[in-house]
C-alpha cells in the first residue's frame, strides 16, 4: 500500500505510469488524499484525472467507515484484475473519525519471488505487449463498474436525480434526504449503463462533485443533458450548506476568510534564522515545512514556495535570470533529505552561487513530529543509522558548510550569514536547534 | 441512549488551547454511550496558533462530518476573539458558551485545564451519563494528569447544571 497526499502522488508519478502497465504479484492500493480548500496544501489538483491518464481504477469512499471497507475491496480489484487501484480521498474524509466495527484480519498467503520479465521488465518490446493487456483491463473493469455495489443507486422522489461520489455524497444526504442519487463508489471507469439507466428514471438529472468536473465531463461526453455547477464551484471545497446553491446553478459567492492565520510558535529557531535574513533584505526561495510561515507579518521574508526542494533550485534559478540580486534559499533538514539534495548536487555541478540554508529542527514539525533520516530515529521511533548533513553536503562538492545554532549563537549566526551572502561561493549553512514541540512530542 | 436525534456541537478557539482534545473526549464519551459519532477537524495549524474548529455530531443518522451554519445546538467557543468568526454555526435556539471562559478562567488553578472545564460545563446538557464521560477523559488524558482532569471537568460540569 502506498499512501500520500495529492501532490505527494506528484513525485510518484514516475513509478505510478508504469506500474499501472505491470501490476504487482499481489494487491496494491494507492491512497492519496486530496485538499479541497486547500486547508494544509499548495494546489487543489484533482486526483481523479489520474485514473483516467494511468488507466487505473479509483474508488472513492464518502466517510471513514467507507474508507476502511473500501480499502479490502480496492484490494479485491487490484488482485482480480491485476492492476494498481487508487482509492482517492479528500481531507473530510482523512479528517474525520468515526465509530465503526472491525473485521477479522486476513494475512494472505506470500507469493515466491519468481523471474516474470514479461510482466515487470517494461523495456518497449515487452511494454508494447502490456499497453495491450492494460487496455483490456481497463474494459474488463468498465464491466466490473456497471456490477460491483460500490455504484449504488438509491431510488427516492424521481422529480431530481443526482450523480454523486465522496464527501459530495455526504453534503448532498443532508441537503436532499428525499432526492434519488446514484453514488459512485468506483468512480473510473465509469458504469455507463447504470449512468444512463438512472439519467431515464429521473425527471432531471443533476451532478454534484467537488472540485473539478471529472463527472460532469464524461457524462456530457455520453450525451447526456444534466445540470451541473457553475464553474466557481471548481475553487474550494464544499460544504452542506452549498448544495442547495450549487443545484440552483448559483454562482458561488465567495466569502472573507476570517481565520487566525497561523504562526511559527513562541520561541520557534526558525524565527531566529529568518530575522538575520531580514536584516540583510535577501529575496528568499522558500519551501515547505513549518518555515513557509515566514511569508506571513511579522517576518515576511520567505518569498517564493511551490513545491519541495525549491528552496534549493529556485535560488540556482534565479540567479541566472537576476544576477545582481541578493538571492538565497531555505529548506528543512527533512525536506532537505526528501528532495533538496539532488537540487544541490545540480547546483555545485552548474557552477551555481548562493546561500543554501537547511533550517535544521531535527524533526518533520509541520505534520506532527515524524522522523526522518537526519534524526537518526525511525518513523516508529526505533534508533537507526543518522544521516551526516554536513558531510552529504560537502561530499556534493559545496564550497563551505557551516553548523551553527541561530539561538544559541545568534550573533556569529548573523555575522555568518552577512559574510557568506557576500562570498562568490555555493555555501550551506545548517542552522541546528531543535523543533521547541520536541519534548512535547516523545 | 435517548430520542431518535443527532446533537451537532461546535468547538472552536485557537492552536494551543486544547481545542481538538476537547472534541476528542465529547465524541469518545458519545461513543461509549452508545451513539453513532462523528468528529471532524483540521490538524496541523492546531499548535501554531491559528484558528481551530471542531465539529462533533452524534446520534442515530449522520451523513455531512461537517455542520452546516445556523444548524449546531451546542457552540463551545474557547476564546473571546474567535467568537464572531464561530458565532454563525449556532442554530437560533442553540446553546452558547461564551460566557463560560470567563467563569472558568476564574475557576480554574491551572490554564491548561481550560478545555477540560468547559467540555464539564458542555457534558451538563448532553444525554451522556458520567461514567462515559470519565472513561473517555481516562482514555485521552496520560495518567499523571488524569486526577486533575477529573476534577475540573466536574466542576466544569456543575457549573453548567446551574
Amino acid at each position: 500500500m502506498y499512501a500520500s497526499k495529492h501532490v505527494g502522488l506528484n513525485v510518484a508519478m514516475d513509478p505510478l505510469m508504469t506500474a499501472s502497465y505491470t501490476g504487482v504479484t499481489a494487491g496494491f492500493v494507492i491512497v492519496v488524499c486530496d485538499d479541497p480548500g486547500m486547508h494544509s496544501s499548495q494546489n487543489e489538483q484533482d486526483t481523479r484525472w489520474v485514473g483516467l491518464y494511468s488507466k487505473m481504477p479509483v474508488l472513492e469512499p464518502s466517510n471513514p467507515r467507507e474508507a476502511k471497507e473500501f480499502v479490502k475491496e480496492a484490494f479485491e480489484i487490484s488482485e482480480k484484475f491485476d492492476t494498481p487501484v487508487i482509492l482517492r480521498m479528500v481531507t473530510r474524509v482523512s479528517h474525520t473519525k468515526q465509530d465503526m466495527d472491525l473485521g477479522e484480519r486476513i494475512v494472505p498467503e506470500q507469493p515466491p519471488l519468481e523471474k516474470n520479465p514479461a510482466k515487470y521488465v517494461m523495456v518497449p518490446k515487452l511494454a508494447y505487449k502490456k499497453h495491450i493487456l492494460v487496455e483490456e483491463r481497463l474494459n474488463k473493469l468498465r464491466e466490473f463498474a456497471e456490477k460491483t455495489s460500490l455504484n449504488k443507486v438509491e431510488m427516492n422522489d424521481t422529480k431530481m436525480g443526482i450523480i454523486t461520489s465522496s464527501m459530495a455524497y455526504s453534503y448532498v444526504k443532508e441537503a436532499y434526504p428525499k432526492a434519488s442519487i446514484l453514488k459512485l463508489g468506483f468512480s473510473y471507469p465509469f458504469c455507463d449503463e447504470k449512468i444512463r439507466k438512472f439519467a431515464k428514471s429521473v425527471d432531471e438529472l443533476v451532478v454534484v462533485e467537488e472540485l473539478d468536473p471529472f463527472i460532469e465531463t464524461h457524462i456530457k461526453a455520453m450525451g447526456i443533458e444534466a445540470k451541473t455547477k457553475d464553474p466557481s464551484f471548481m475553487i474550494g471545497e464544499l460544504r452542506p450548506e452549498l448544495i442547495k446553491p450549487l443545484i440552483n446553478g448559483e454562482k458561488k459567492v465567495e466569502k472573507e476568510n476570517k481565520d487566525r492565520p497561523p504562526r511559527l510558535c513562541p520561541g520557534c529557531p526558525h524565527f531566529f534564522s529568518f530575522n538575520a535574513m531580514k536584516k540583510l533584505d535577501l529575496f528568499v526561495a522558500g519551501d515547505i515545512g513549518c518555515y513557509t510561515l515566514a511569508c506571513l507579518p511579522p517576518l515576511q521574508t520567505l518569498h517564493t514556495t511551490v513545491c519541495m526542494g525549491a528552496g534549493v533550485t529556485f535560488n540556482e534559478g534565479l540567479r541566472k535570470a537576476n544576477p545582481d540580486a541578493k538571492i538565497v534559499g531555505v529548506v528543512g533538514d527533512s525536506t532537505f533529505v526528501h528532495s533538496g539534495v539532488t537540487g544541490l548536487i545540480n547546483a555545485v555541478y552548474n557552477n551555481a552561487k548562493g546561500v543554501i540554508f537547511i533550517l535544521d529542527n531535527s524533526i518533520t514539525a509541520m505534520t506532527g513530529g515524524q522522523q526522518n533520516p537526519a534524526t537518526g530515529m525511525t518513523i516508529r521511533n526505533e534508533k537507526t543509522k543518522q544521516l551526516d548533513l554536513k558531510a552529504l553536503c560537502l561530499a556534493c562538492g559545496v564550497d563551505h558548510v557551516d553548523v551553527i545554532d541561530p539561538v544559541k549563537e545568534n550573533k556569529e549566526f548573523e555575522a555568518l550569514v552577512e559574510k557568506r551572502v557576500n562570498q562568490d561561493a555555493l555555501s550551506v549553512i545548517i542552522a541546528k536547534h531543535p523543533c521547541k514541540l520536541i519534548k512535547n512530542l516523545g | 441512549m435517548s430520542e431518535n436525534k443527532t446533537y451537532n456541537i461546535v468547538f472552536g478557539g485557537i492552536g494551543g488551547q486544547g481545542v481538538l482534545k476537547a472534541s476528542e473526549i465529547c465524541g469518545l464519551a458519545a461513543m461509549l454511550a452508545g451513539y453513532s459519532v462523528t468528529k471532524s477537524e483540521i490538524h496541523g495549524m492546531s499548535q501554531r496558533g491559528g484558528s481551530v474548529e471542531s465539529y462533533v455530531r452524534f446520534g442515530s443518522e449522520i451523513h455531512s462530518p461537517l455542520i452546516p451554519a445556523g444548524c449546531a445546538e451546542y457552540l463551545v467557543c474557547f476564546h473571546e476573539e474567535e467568537y464572531p468568526r464561530l458565532k454563525p454555526f449556532l442554530a437560533e435556539d442553540g446553546r452558547d458558551y461564551v460566557s463560560y471562559i470567563e467563569i472558568a478562567k476564574k475557576s480554574i488553578e491551572n490554564p491548561r485545564t481550560l478545555n477540560t472545564f468547559l467540555v464539564g460545563v458542555l457534558s451538563a446538557s448532553l444525554p451522556i451519563d458520567v461514567e462515559f464521560w470519565m472513561a473517555a477523559l481516562e482514555q485521552v488524558f496520560p495518567e499523571k494528569i488524569q486526577e486533575l482532569n477529573k476534577k475540573v471537568f466536574l466542576e466544569g460540569r456543575e457549573v453548567g447544571t446551574k
